[in-house]
């Protein structure tokens, strides 16, 4: 927006130059002699303004009064809060993976026992008791979020101090590398002794009947199952892109079950707006 | 043909040719540019250069490794060898540059009147010390006085030879007799402008120095090997090499024979009971000679009856435990004056409970040089513990399951 402030100087200059401009303008407007004379005698003391109009075409002032009232939809140029700060305080029990801290840039950094996200999110990489501390040995400036173990200790640890460490871990009966699966199969699949190949078939599904199976049930695998048509000798008809009675059929039921499964659509949302 | 031969081959053709066959041989024939060998040259040696290669002047890579082989290494670098090849190898008083002569004779004469400054520190050194501490100032006084002259006389002593072409040669071509000042102290600065940088950053980054020991600040350049294999410092070391004891070779950057102690020590035994890290000493040996020349130290080699405490425990690694840093610390006696050696033993036989900062304390001793080295569980480990007998080696390491937080409902129904 022009502000009519900075158009002062300019003025000053047009009233400098005024004589030379009004002298073009005369030049160049087509006027008739008889206006001519009328205007040199009798308009010259008003042709001020006249002049002054192409130069400032604004002479808005915006005042202080109006600019405090504010812009229009500014609330809708605030975006949504992004949830950062601590999520765990000072002394707060945290486990491995637990969010303390989420920030734009490392306002806070990892100290003992924790570490920094992609985006500078603090987090405890061991069980423990969350400590917000500096450490001018480390940094003069920086401040540090870390885990102690005991819930009494204090951060930081003395300079030269052994680190303290938890294991973490438990002692279990060490198990062989398992590449045992193979032989099984080879012990199946393989060359009788009166010459005649044996098909393959995995060890473990090779016994007949159900077993147990995941989800607590006795049933049969279920590339046994898939092939149970197979062994009834039961065979899908082949495609054939000229029987249009088929091809009819299948539209039609395809055509019936959207339509049910749009009514049932409609009933679910009927029925949960009525709760 | 290595990169550097390639690159001086036609300058070096051109010189051979025209003069660098020696000065008697400018006198006797100028010969032009010509790419075929003079007829004095012709004649071949008893034997061709690639059946046995000169460690001075080989420069092609086969050849180098060659002689490696056989136990020679290659002196110089390789650039420098490679240029030799061509030249006449005249000795720097017979070279016909008259600016580097004259630029010679300013070194000499530097030199000369460093030697002059060095005679009279040493009288001025003598006079002070013989004078009685009451006419001295105070025996303090005294005492410091001749410290500050002695250390002026080093300074003035490694002055006298920096300049000098033939040190710098002698020094890079590894031919450094340590014994001399100036050697060391080109194998200080050496050694301090980066194999000391990777030392400490590893010992600090690995938390081996707050850990193992509160402070080091090595100041001998020490060097770790494993079946002939050098080890970088923080390297991991597959356990079947280090069933036998390591090498070291600890440089010393002082005059005179230190007395040191050695200590090799595991800081990440884990121990599942208390949910902690144990310290284990695997090798711990006392009144170990050092000197600037007597650098070798064979860890397996070293009197049972009078220096090894606690002989070397091959180290290993349960499947699944974080890897083991293995410190080696080489630590000052106080004084070097020698341990005794019955009582050290008598104490010092628990491998479990010993932590190097207790021993620091109890012998007054002062870590001069560190290395470390890393063993985690690998093919070879199985059979190193069957062999030494390790109780636990068929237990494997799991991560303990993680108890999570109690869910706690961040907006409960009260909130709507």
């Amino acid at each position: 927006m022009l502000q009519p402030r900075l158009l002062v100087p300019l003025r000053a200059l047009e009233r400098a130059f005024a004589p030379s401009l009004r002298s073009a303008q005369q030049a160049y407007q087509p006027q008739s002699i008889f206006q001519r004379t009328l205007s040199a005698n009798m308009a010259i003391p008003k042709v001020m303004p006249s002049i002054s109009r192409p130069l400032l075409p604004f002479s808005q002032v915006r005042f202080a009064s109006h600019a405090s009232q504010g812009t229009a939809n500014r609330h809708s140029r605030d975006p949504a809060g992004k949830r950062l700060g601590a999520k765990r305080s000072g002394g707060e029990y945290v486990v491995p993976g637990c969010i303390i801290f989420k920030q734009r840039g490392s306002k806070w950094f990892p100290g003992e026992n924790c570490a920094m996200g992609r985006d500078h999110t603090i987090y405890a990489t061991q069980a423990g008791y969350v400590r917000y501390y500096l450490d001018p040995e480390r940094h003069p400036e920086r401040r540090y979020i870390g885990i102690v173990f005991d819930k009494e200790a204090k951060l930081p640890y003395p300079r030269n101090a052994p680190s303290r460490r938890k294991l973490n871990m438990v002692g279990i009966t060490r198990v062989e590398p398992v590449g045992a699966q193979p032989d099984l199969t080879a012990s199946i699949a393989g060359v009788n002794a009166d010459n005649t190949q044996v098909a393959s078939v995995e060890a473990v599904n090779s016994e007949d009947g159900p077993q147990l199976r995941p989800g607590y049930m006795y049933r049969e695998a279920n590339w046994i199952i898939g092939r149970a048509a197979e062994k009834a000798g039961i065979f899908a008809k082949p495609y054939d892109r000229g029987n249009r009675w088929l091809a009819w059929r299948k539209r039609q039921a395809r055509a019936e079950r959207a339509a049910q499964m749009k009514s049932l659509k409609g009933k679910k949302k009927s029925s949960k707006k009525a709760k | 043909m290595a990169h550097c031969e390639r690159a001086s081959k036609p300058l070096l053709q051109c010189l051979r040719n025209t003069y660098t066959r020696g000065l008697p041989a400018i006198q006797l024939s100028a010969r032009g540019f010509h790419s075929t060998a003079a007829v004095g040259e012709a004649q071949p040696d008893s034997q061709p250069f690639h059946k046995s290669p000169d460690p001075e002047l080989v420069s092609s890579p086969r050849l180098e490794r060659r002689l490696m082989r056989q136990g020679t290494t290659p002196v110089g670098s390789r650039r420098r060898r490679a240029a030799l090849q061509g030249s006449a190898n005249l000795p720097f008083e017979q070279l016909p540059y008259q600016c580097f002569q004259e630029a010679r004779q300013v070194l000499l004469a530097d030199r000369a009147e460093k030697l002059e400054e060095i005679e009279k520190m040493r009288q001025r050194i003598a006079r002070v010390e013989a004078l009685s501490p009451e006419e001295a100032g105070g025996k303090n006084s005294q005492k410091s006085r001749v410290h500050a002259m002695q250390q002026h006389l080093e300074h003035l002593k490694i002055h006298a030879d920096i300049n000098d072409p033939l040190v710098k040669r002698k020094f890079e071509d590894g031919q450094g007799d340590m014994s001399k000042p100036i050697y060391r102290f080109l194998a200080d600065r050496k050694w301090r402008e980066y194999r000391r940088k990777i030392l400490v950053q590893r010992i600090t980054q690995m938390n081996v120095v707050p850990d193992v020991l509160p402070h080091c600040e090595p100041t001998v350049d020490t060097k770790l090997y494993f079946n002939y294999r050098q080890v970088q410092p923080g390297d991991f070391v597959e356990a079947k090499n280090s069933i036998s004891a390591p090498k070291l070779d600890v440089q010393l950057f002082e005059r005179g024979e230190k007395l040191v102690t050695i200590a090799v020590v595991d800081s990440d035994v884990p121990n599942v009971e208390v949910d902690s890290f144990d310290y284990k000493t695997h090798y711990l040996a006392v009144n170990v000679p050092i000197s600037a020349v007597n650098t070798k130290v064979d860890l397996s080699q070293l009197s049972a009856e009078s220096q090894v405490v606690l002989p070397w425990l091959p180290p290993v690694a349960q499947k699944g435990s974080p890897y083991h840093r293995l410190s080696v610390f080489i630590m000052e006696q106080k004084d070097s004056q020698p341990l005794d050696y019955a009582a050290v033993k008598a104490k010092e036989t628990d491998r479990d409970n010993t932590l190097l900062r207790t021993l620091q304390a109890r012998y007054h001793l002062k870590a001069i040089g560190a290395h470390l080295f890393r063993t985690q569980w690998d093919e070879t480990t199985l059979e190193v513990m069957k062999q030494i007998g390790f109780n636990e080696a068929d237990v494997e390491l799991r991560r303990k399951k993680v108890e999570p937080l109690p869910y706690k409902r961040r907006n409960p129904s009260s909130f709507r």
